[in-house]
């Protein structure tokens, strides 16, 4: 018994041996190590990709100068030769609007061509420099891909959503819709609700939440305008059919008296 | 302006030509064939007249008419690219020397009418003969409000229906007619609708009109006005836009054969609001909706002007000529530089052109002439053709 008091109360040997701080030195150091080394990879990546971004705009803007001078030599050979008079005597046209002239087109087209050659070659130069760096991170250059294509999409989707939406406006105001502007902010709202949905899929934000907002939103516009126009608009309807009523029965009434001798031909 | 290209698949004519005038009618009833068969044949007795129609037509009956049969077209209202080519292809084959073209519901024509037409491209050296019928005051509005006033002020014309269902045409005139015609019946747009007179007056033939007298005006079948509106002017506006090096040099237009008949002391109509009112309320709404359109189009003159017309009363609504000349070249250039497209354009035209219509019912509802006041819409065009030239040319330059 007394044995074992002695040995517990024994100092330990091993337990003065190493001060207190040194375990909180290890964790900056290692911390600092962590840093040191990211801060490197960092580096490192720019280091790797600098040159690739450095050929992109190096390629882009030298094929974008290339472009403009070659569009503006064919500009000037294609009217020394008189090429839009020589097609609009073959197509027999004589005219041309000053933006649509075929000099006009060829000489645009020369240009982009020349943009998006150098896109390739630019983006090539990356790519090669960007795969090089072993370290980065394999995903980053096909999320910039999607980030492009949803800016496409985001585009399109727009100019869809104003192309319909003035579509609607013009063949319903034909229509004599009375709800005319309402039904194109419908459309245009619509096209534009499944754009933003495309692109946030497309970009994998969001994920199920997404296609649940977009089927909920999409539906709940549609249930918008089908409770709008068939009972929020309901007096707004009626009026519009009455007033077709009247005009029907107004020139019903008159026709005894005044129709048959000389009615509206439009041609 | 040369003519001498043939076109590629079409054979050129034989050196002597013998056979007299090809008569080609368009589809019709066989009350209204058998009518135009008797007047043909009243009206040319020692002519060898050959009938082209798709209809299959009672030979027996008419001896003295060579009848064929031929292609049929979709021709409902007026002639169509596919006729032209028809035309010309039967000429050739049976060695034709002129070419009588009868559109649909022909058969109100009268004899004199045909012998006119026929005559003057058989024998005088016209190429192109058009009729002028004698329409009631509120038909053919398109026609006064848009296809005359632009044909006249651009190829100095004094043609009145420049679409016309019924004509004489020349062979050369139908040649060259054919080949426009191929440009369309190539892609497949065989319906498309042509037109003779900037042909001719672009080729520097002979156009001569004949007063026909009144006839039934076939009508659009099937669309409404929504649809052939836009067909109709976007049609001119794609052959004025072709020609444009033609029109923009000034010609003076040819004096008038007849004057127009003093004002008639027309009875004053108790009813055009009743008409009016349904095209009134189409202006109205496009205004409130279609602005931010027009405003792409029209100088802030011309929405002013509208601003000023939808707020006028049914009873006082008249269009001024000059608004009407500018609007129409606006969206003339607006279609040639693509500034909205080009479907919506012509959609955008629509109530205007009613807005036009109301006014042109008020104004000969008033007891004023209708062709006095047609005469004058043609005048505006005319007045107004230097600004549809400046800004044609320079269509960036800053427009009030």
């Amino acid at each position: 018994m007394l044995n074992i008091l002695a040995t517990m109360l024994q100092p330990d040997p091993y337990q003065n041996s190493q001060p207190l701080y040194a375990d909180n030195t290890s964790i900056w150091h290692h911390m600092s190590n962590a840093l040191h080394q990211s801060l490197y990879r960092v580096l490192a990546l720019l280091i790797a990709i600098l040159p690739g971004i450095l050929a992109f705009v190096v390629a882009l803007a030298v094929f974008t100068l290339i472009g403009m001078a070659l569009s503006a030599l064919l500009r000037r050979v294609l009217a020394a030769a008189g090429f839009d008079d020589r097609v609009a005597r073959g197509r027999g046209t004589v005219d041309w609007a000053p933006s649509t002239s075929p000099s006009e087109l060829i000489a645009r087209a020369s240009f982009w061509a020349c943009v998006f050659l150098g896109l390739i070659i630019g983006v090539s130069a990356f790519d090669a420099s960007y795969t090089t760096a072993a370290t980065l991170p394999s995903s980053l250059l096909s999320y910039l891909t999607r980030v492009v294509g949803a800016v496409f999409l985001l585009i399109a989707g727009t100019l869809v959503a104003r192309f319909l939406a003035r579509t609607v406006l013009i063949g319903a105001v034909n229509a004599q819709l009375e709800y005319a502007r309402f039904l194109s902010l419908g459309v245009k709202w619509l096209v534009l609700v499944l754009t933003a949905a495309m692109v946030l899929d497309h970009l994998e934000i969001g994920g199920g939440v997404v296609e649940l907002a977009f089927g909920i939103l999409f539906g709940g516009i549609v249930l918008t305008l089908s409770l709008a126009v068939g009972l929020g608009s309901r007096d707004l309807v009626s009026r519009s059919l009455e007033s077709h009523t009247e005009h029907a029965s107004e020139r019903s009434a008159a026709a005894p008296t005044t129709k048959p001798d000389d009615p509206i031909r439009h041609f | 302006m040369a003519t001498a290209d043939q076109i590629p698949d079409i054979t050129a004519p034989s050196a002597g030509p013998s056979a007299g005038l090809l008569v080609l009618l368009a589809a019709m009833t066989p009350e209204q064939s058998e009518g135009v068969l008797a007047n043909l044949t009243a009206s040319f007795p020692a002519e060898s007249v050959l009938v082209a129609s798709p209809d299959a037509l009672p030979a027996d009956s008419y001896p003295s008419l060579q009848i064929v049969a031929a292609p049929a077209t979709n021709a409902a209202w007026t002639l169509t690219a596919a006729d032209f080519v028809n035309a010309y292809q039967l000429a050739e084959k049976n060695e034709a020397r002129a070419i009588l073209m009868l559109g649909p519901e022909s058969g109100s024509l009268g004899m004199s009418a045909l012998h006119g037409l026929a005559n003057a491209v058989l024998i005088t050296p016209t190429d192109l003969a058009v009729p002028c019928y004698d329409l009631p005051p509120h038909a053919g509005l398109v026609n006064s409000a848009i296809l005359y006033p632009l044909t006249r002020a651009l190829f100095a014309s004094r043609v009145r229906f420049p679409l016309a269902p019924d004509l004489g045409l020349s062979l050369r005139m139908a040649e060259r007619l054919a080949r426009a015609a191929q440009r369309f019946t190539a892609i497949n747009q065989g319906e498309a609708p042509l037109w003779p007179v900037n042909e001719a007056t672009v080729a520097g033939f002979t156009i001569d009109q004949f007063d026909v007298g009144p006839r039934l005006q076939p009508q659009p079948t099937g669309p409404d006005l929504n649809t052939i509106l836009p067909l109709v002017t976007g049609a001119l506006f794609s052959d004025i836009d072709a020609k444009a090096a033609f029109w923009q040099r000034f010609r003076p237009l040819p004096p008038a054969s007849d004057p127009i008949p003093m004002p008639m002391p027309q009875e004053p109509s108790s009813h055009a609001a009743a008409e009016i009112a349904p095209m009134l309320q189409a202006f109205r709404l496009a205004y409130t909706n279609l602005q931010e359109i027009w405003s792409l189009v029209l100088p802030p003159n011309s929405l002013l002007g509208l601003k000023r017309l939808a707020a006028t009363d049914a009873a006082a609504f008249r269009m001024p000529d000059s608004l009407w000349a500018r609007i129409v070249y606006d969206f003339l250039l607006a279609y040639r530089l693509r500034t909205i497209n080009r479907g919506h354009l012509l959609g955008v035209l629509i109530p205007l052109y009613l807005a036009w219509v109301a006014s042109h019912i008020n104004i000969t509802a008033s007891g004023a002439h209708t062709e006095r006041h047609i005469e004058a819409v043609a005048a505006a065009f005319e007045a107004e053709k230097t600004y549809l030239v400046s800004r044609w040319r320079w269509p960036d330059r800053f427009n009030p």
